[in-house]
């Protein structure tokens, strides 16, 4: 059984905005599922109408098998939700919004107490437990909200935009719990990002929505392939030996606009002579001490360029006609 | 369960809010300390001979209304910090959630009440003396403050912001504390001020309290119609403020 399906979804918000516009997409049981897209997308909007809180104009919604306008109640009991806004206490302690939590989730009190000392310790919120959370930084604010999401276990976890205002060490914590607790409980996860590199190598499915519908839908993996934009890419033993390098390939492959990503010089393998051969017998040629070559896949960040990019081209040939 | 969940933050909430007991206090004392100086001496006249005891029931009312009234405020600050979004997608029943917060705004009531019954004691104001009357006139005013808070829920939920909100309140209490013999006897009332003084359930609440503290006397019809008619209506205000707060999730 999907955990969430969504057939044909519209909203039209109360002031005439249409966020969705046709929406369909599946999740299955146990994946974690990102939702890419622009601003305004429309990913906050379904992410409310999955938790409960606002209905579709037309379509249908289900999660875990349940109506979410007929059958709310039943949805919300195996839900839970970081919403995009913060959305804590403000005057409670970040403990006290944890008890709180568990009670509004009715978790026994010693399991709640036991869930609570693992996630403080998990998300590093130890210094700050007493605290008011209206005395805390964006960051921590953040760290509470999700941990306070995934301390009911819930059967899916909605994250909106988990990562923004996160540090880097404490996203790659919440990566990593994230991926314990779907292998621990089985957790479905939906979540939306505008990081790429969060989409492509948490998730199993990636949907990429643009205006209001799905553009693409699938793994990471799949949807690079719908490229076929492979990079050769030249690897050196250090950042400064690539860029120090650089010169040479920008002269040798100007049509594909070599560039250094870490310690390697990056170009596009199609198009002029920046194919791998013409690049192998260059590399030979001037006797450079590279480190290796190979052939790389695209990023998920040239995905959904490429995706977003082609509604500006429909927009300008819309414009041009 | 849920309900006290609920109850149990609201109460952290005025905690930590406490500023807004001593706010919503000002009011009524200022009425209490400033009437009995003032006009007291004139109505002695008149053959009330404690004004401030005269009074204490109306203001009951008056705080009442200022105490809930900030308790439907608590609504917009929710909305505002977002943990209004975060109890409406938990597995919590929206009418526990509205009574929950009722409960409260009846306690933080009920406390101010007793603040004021303090107060009221320098003006040689005689409480009743056994605790089954002092009982009855605290479950009189938790029923005029459940109503009340029923009310404010509802109508905060029903107004787009807190200036519109607190405007809508006072234009409420007002008229109910003047339409209801709370600073002179209904019966000086005439014309269509008695009409709506007689329409207006609070007079009853008002002359029912008026009646244990001036004279210690217990109208057993009157005093259960009085409850039970203002169970039934904060019953109905608490019904059309969850049906509000369902709504809030229709949108
Ligand atoms: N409460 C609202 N009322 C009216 N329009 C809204 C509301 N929330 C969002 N919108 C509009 O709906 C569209 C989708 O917004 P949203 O779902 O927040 O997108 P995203 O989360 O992908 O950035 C935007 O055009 C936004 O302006
Ligand atoms: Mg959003």
């Amino acid at each position: 059984m999907d955990a969430i399906r969504v057939t044909h979804v519209t909203k039209q918000y109360p002031n005439g905005v249409l966020a969705l516009k046709g929406l369909s997409l599946s999740v299955q049981t146990g994946e974690i599922f990102s939702l890419l897209g622009q601003n305004g997308a429309g990913k906050s909007t379904l992410i409310r109408i999955l938790t409960t809180y606002l209905r579709p104009t037309s379509g249908e919604v289900t999660v875990l098998g349940r109506d979410v306008v007929r059958e709310g109640a039943a949805v919300r009991s195996r839900i839970a939700c970081a919403a995009q806004q913060v959305s804590l206490d403000s005057h409670l302690s970040l403990a006290e919004n944890m008890r709180f939590q568990a009670r509004l989730y009715r978790i026994p009190k010693e399991e709640g107490k036991r869930r609570m000392e693992e996630l403080i310790s998990a998300f590093g919120l130890e210094e700050f437990r007493n605290r008011p959370a209206a005395a805390c930084s964006g960051g921590v604010k953040r760290r509470l909200d999700i941990a306070l999401a995934i301390l009911s276990h819930p059967g899916i976890l909605f994250l909106d935009e988990p990562s923004a205002g996160m540090d880097v060490r404490s996203r790659l914590t919440m990566w990593e719990m994230l991926k314990q607790i779907r292998k621990e409980f089985g957790t479905t996860i939906l979540l939306t990002t505008h990081d790429l590199e969060e989409a492509g190598c948490l998730s199993d499915t990636v949907c990429i929505i643009k205006d209001g519908r799905e553009a693409a839908q699938g793994s990471p993996e799949a949807l690079k392939s719908v490229l076929r934009r492979d990079m050769v890419c030249v690897q050196f033993s250090s950042g400064d030996e690539a860029r120090r390098y650089l010169p040479l390939f920008l002269e040798e492959f100007p049509q594909n606009k070599p560039f250094v990503r870490d310690r390697e010089i990056f170009w596009n393998a199609a198009g002029g002579d920046g194919g791998i051969g013409p690049a192998a017998a260059f590399l030979l040629r001037q006797r450079l001490p590279f480190v290796g070559v190979r052939i790389a896949r695209p990023s998920m960040e040239d995905v959904f360029l490429r995706l977003t990019q082609e509604e500006m081209r429909e927009e300008e040939t819309t414009w041009t006609r | 369960m849920d309900t006290l969940t609920i109850f149990r933050r609201a109460v952290g909430w005025r905690f930590h809010n406490r500023i807004t007991i001593a706010v919503t206090l000002l009011q009524p004392v200022l009425w209490l300390v400033l009437y009995s100086l003032t006009a007291g001496p004139a109505m002695k006249l008149q053959g009330i001979e404690n004004y401030t005891a005269f009074l204490f029931p109306g203001l009951v009312v008056l705080v009442s209304f200022s105490a809930c009234g900030s308790g439907g405020m608590m609504n917009y600050m929710m909305k505002a910090d977002g943990s209004f979004y975060r109890i409406l997608t938990a597995p919590v029943r929206r009418g526990s959630i509205v009574l929950g917060q009722m409960l409260e705004a009846v306690l933080c009531s009920l406390f101010e009440v007793a603040v004021m019954a303090v107060i009221s004691l320098f003006f040689s104001v005689k409480f009743p003396q056994t605790p089954g009357r002092l009982a009855l006139l605290l479950v009189l005013a938790g029923c005029g403050a459940f109503l009340t808070a029923g009310l404010s829920y509802g109508i905060s939920l029903a107004l787009p912001n807190e200036m519109i909100y607190e405007t809508a309140m006072n234009a409420l209490a007002l008229p109910v504390f003047f339409l209801s013999a709370a600073l002179f006897p209904a019966s000086q009332a005439q014309g269509v001020l008695s009409i709506l003084i007689r329409l207006n359930p609070f007079t009853y609440l008002i002359g029912s309290m008026r009646a244990l503290m001036l004279r210690g006397e217990i109208h057993p019809r009157e005093t259960a119609a009085v409850i039970l008619g203002f169970l039934l209506l904060g019953v109905l205000a608490f019904r059309w403020s969850a049906g509000l707060l369902e709504k809030e999730t229709r949108r």
